[in-house]
């Protein structure tokens, strides 16, 4: 690719080049930014990685000219797009060098329909319009969406819109693609569709592509650090450059490092910062140090299965709508026509007992939220019943839930007068202390969930329902996640929660509930309903592959966890094999940027 | 382009937005000189029987469609029957209708209606998309301004959605009634509404953000499918306006009608 490309950069002006570049927002006394300099020449694809608060998102911001154009801050140093410095250039005109694929589906797309939105780019562009729908054929067919064509933006899945919002980034013929974590909010299925369109659009070596991935264990997929972009840059926590080189050799080099800041990691890189073994888990010095992690195989030094406990939630034949409940339950109450009275799952039969982790897992829209809210008492079933005590629920976004004007106040909400002692403990409990006068709109994306979390498990419910708890987490916030949902089964509740995260489900859960075709098609010990192949697949799970070869190899449940469990601790325990960082790379001033 | 909203195929849907828009606006400004009962009550008649015609509305949606106009109509016969100084007409204290009261207050009322129905037929046979474009490429809006209000009407579709998700989070941790359900106070409906109005925002900034990368006010631009302004459309303007102007002629010349000097 890069060969292709060479001759190209020789004579144009490299697609970005960032020197020196600083960036402080008002009222922080921290650069996001440091003394960031690199090229990116034409057709290149790199991707950035870097812990949570490094300046991933400042260092894309500078290249769309959001900042400092639409967002004030202090910048020094140049940046220039396709040779045009950012700062004497508007956002609009920096457009027709750039394809920016953002974040959330839902803004990616701004038009009522598919074709719209593609014209629309063209349009702007002052495209002929005889030549707009044969590009608009072009552009779908190469992200692979050419059936989406006529369809209105607000009947797509989020797969969908972000395949449409790619395409029309790449429609205009952009010299650079910008993607600011695609694939966060999608299933796996939406992930692989997204990733292999950004494969596909990148192919030709015309465009070049800056990545910001922050899931890149599952942005890489089956196919480890070969899936990702050819060149990476890592960013500090102090916003400088740490690494920048071929992603295949910068990545082992980084891997420590990467690791203890709670970045997620492609498998073979993150076993190599763990372990201290290179080569992935095809490697068998690497597997013989995860079985010496699973302990025993004959289960003598496991802990007792859990203890079930009482039933604390119980759905019986229950059928799953997106029907709210009603606000009255007089004599007059009328269904609204427009109401969704499809039903998204029916005869459900799950039971939930104290001191129990749960998982469900599917697709996205296959109705595990609204399982959920069932569950919840906040959709009517359509049939079946629910029975038991009223269980709490964590929304998917926690800034839903907020009531308090303070993070304390938060937690506070709808408790009795007396809870101040308890609430305080709580705080600390989830890390929460520091920030406890602080507006909870005003917290990082891990503390808000965090919060969130805190506030529901102060109701000390008999059971504890989560929607996606560890969406668009890094790693360090994940597993305090596990260690705080452990904290509350080993305190009696029994807890259900929905995930596309399998790794996560396979560290935490005792069961699985497979959720497919509507209906429940899987119920089980997590080990056994994450060997099933074939439920999987309907059910639209990917199980990575370090998940896959623990549950195919080792025999209990418990061991799996004790391998998982034992990554993770190694987050916090530092690297201990990956080599001495050689001080010719190590440094923010090093990575002499490399000759093109 | 009938994927937006359910805009049947219809000869008035065929017509071009901006001339339909203008059409209502002047027609509106016309009444506006009218304060006698029969031209605007003749003139909803007609409108009615126009929309009957033309607009091919579901009667159920069409009659659906009236409550607001009929209310808001009711409240203004009301109002002026029962304040309005004259020849007293029915006297039971305190409840006293004056004769001048009930001219004017008829005569205010079905100019709403008149305006009603002919608005119900505007937004019945009339694509937003295609409105936008018409008045981007007919009435010099700028692509700005109404791109912006097509993505805002992107935004509109997901707010009751996003409106429900937050009560119910909300609702998770308020202590429950004796019968089940929550309380929903003006305290509670205050934080939903705030919350609302913070995700809203982020979300418009973002979509104003998408816009802006699609190269949005760059320049000249193309008009990809343009909305035609044909012949025909002159013709609807010219029937339209011709007969509001031979009714009101018509109405003066029996002698009916009244100007806005029977106000005071």
């Amino acid at each position: 690719m890069t060969a292709t490309s060479a001759p190209a950069s020789s004579t144009a002006p490299p697609a970005v080049r960032f020197e020196d570049v600083s960036v402080t927002f008002p009222r922080s006394n921290r650069a996001v930014l440091a003394g960031a300099s690199f090229t990116i020449a034409a057709g290149e694809r790199v991707v950035v990685l870097g812990p949570s608060g490094a300046g991933k998102s400042t260092l894309l911001a500078m290249v769309t000219g959001v900042v400092p154009h639409s967002v004030i801050a202090d910048v020094t140093g140049t940046v220039t797009v396709g040779g045009r410095d950012t700062r004497d250039t508007e956002v609009v005109d920096l457009a027709s060098l750039l394809g920016v694929l953002p974040q959330d589906p839902d803004s990616a797309v701004c038009l009522p329909g598919v074709e719209q939105e593609l014209a629309f780019v063209l349009e702007n562009r002052a495209v002929p319009p005889t030549e707009i729908s044969a590009r608009i054929d072009g552009a779908l067919a190469t992200v692979g969406a050419a059936a989406l064509r006529g369809r209105a933006t607000g009947t797509l899945s989020g797969g969908e819109s972000q395949r449409v919002a790619l395409a029309a980034a790449l429609i205009g013929r952009p010299e650079i693609l910008v993607l600011d974590e695609p694939t966060s909010m999608l299933d796996a299925d939406g992930m692989r569709q997204v990733r292999d369109a950004v494969d596909a659009a990148a192919r030709p070596g015309t465009v070049a592509v800056l990545l910001v991935e922050h899931r890149l264990d599952e942005y890489a997929g089956n196919r480890g650090i070969a899936g990702l972009p050819e060149r990476c840059i890592v960013l500090g926590a102090d916003g400088g450059i740490r690494h920048d080189g071929p992603t295949a050799s910068v990545l082992p080099r980084a891997a420590g490092e990467l690791h203890r800041a709670g970045c997620w990691l492609p498998c073979e890189t993150e076993l190599q910062a763990a372990l201290g073994i290179p080569g992935g888990i095809a490697e068998p010095a690497v597997r013989r140090a995860l079985l010496g992690l699973a302990g025993d195989p004959t289960g003598a030094d496991a802990p007792p299965a859990t203890v079930a406990g009482a039933v604390v939630l119980a759905g019986r034949a229950l059928g799953v709508s997106r029907d709210p409940v009603p606000r009255r339950t007089g004599r007059f109450h009328r269904r609204r026509p427009g109401a969704d009275r499809r039903a998204l799952l029916s005869a459900v039969d799950v039971e939930l007992r104290a001191g129990e982790i749960v998982a469900v897992l599917g697709r996205n829209g296959a109705g595990k939220s609204s399982l959920l809210l069932t569950l919840a008492g906040l959709l009517t079933p359509t049939g079946g019943t629910v029975a038991g005590e009223r269980p709490g629920l964590v929304f998917q976004n926690p800034e839903h839930q907020f009531l308090g004007n303070t993070v304390r106040e938060e937690v506070l909400v709808g408790l009795p007068a007396d809870a101040g002692p308890r609430v305080e403990r709580l705080l600390e409990e989830h890390g929460l202390g520091r920030l406890a006068d602080r507006n909870p709109y005003r917290l990082s994306g891990g503390q808000k969930r965090r919060l969130s979390l805190a506030a529901m498990l102060a109701h000390k419910r008999a059971s504890l329902l989560a929607d996606e708890p560890t969406l668009g987490l890094d790693r360090r916030s994940t597993i305090a996640t596990i260690a705080a949902f452990r904290r509350a089964a080993a305190a009696g509740t029994g807890i259900l929660f929905s995930s596309h995260d399998v790794r996560t489900v396979a560290t935490v859960a005792d069961r699985v509930l497979l959720v497919a075709d509507g209906r429940i098609v899987a119920d089980g010990p997590a080990i056994e309903v994450l060997r099933g192949g074939e439920q999987l697949r309907r059910a639209g799970v990917t199980v990575p592959p370090l998940v896959a070869w623990l549950v195919a190899t080792l025999d209990s449940g418990a061991r799996v966890r004790r391998v998982l469990d034992a990554l993770d601790a190694s987050v916090d325990a530092g690297d201990r094999g990956a080599p001495a960082p050689d001080p010719g790379t190590a440094g923010p001033a090093a990575a002499p940027a490399v000759t093109r | 382009m009938s994927w937006v909203g359910a805009v049947a195929a219809s000869p008035l849907s065929r017509r071009n937005p901006t001339v339909k828009l203008a059409l209502l606006f002047l027609v509106s400004l016309l009444l506006l000189v009218v304060f006698d009962p029969v031209t605007p009550g003749v003139l909803y008649l007609l409108g009615l029987a126009a929309v009957l015609g033309f607009a091919r509305i579901p009667a159920r949606t069409l009659l659906l469609a009236h409550l607001p106009f009929v209310g808001f109509a009711l409240g203004i016969l009301v109002v002026n029957a029962l304040s309005r100084p004259g020849e007293v007409l029915v006297d039971l204290p305190p409840i006293r209708v004056s004769v001048e009261g009930l001219v004017v207050g008829s005569a205010l009322a079905l100019r709403s209606m008149a305006i009603g129905i002919l608005s119900i037929g505007f937004i019945a046979t009339t694509d937003p998309v295609a409105l936008m474009t018409s008045l981007h490429q007919h009435a010099r809006l700028s692509a700005r301004v109404t791109f912006a209000v097509l993505a805002g009407y992107r935004m509109l579709q997901q707010l009751p959605r996003e409106w429900q998700v937050i009560r119910q989070a909300q609702s998770v941790r308020s202590p429950l009634r004796a019968r089940g359900g929550t309380r929903f106070g003006v305290r509670a409906f205050g934080t939903a509404a705030f919350a609302l109005l913070v995700v809203s925002l982020r979300r418009g900034e973002r979509l104003s953000q998408s816009l802006e990368s699609r190269g949005l006010g760059r320049g000249p631009r193309t008009v990809w499918r343009p909305v035609p302004l044909g012949p025909a459309d002159g013709l609807l303007l010219v029937c339209a306006l011709g007969a509001v102007l031979l009714v009101m002629f018509v109405v003066g010349a029996l002698g009916l009608s009244l100007g806005p000097d029977t106000l005071f």
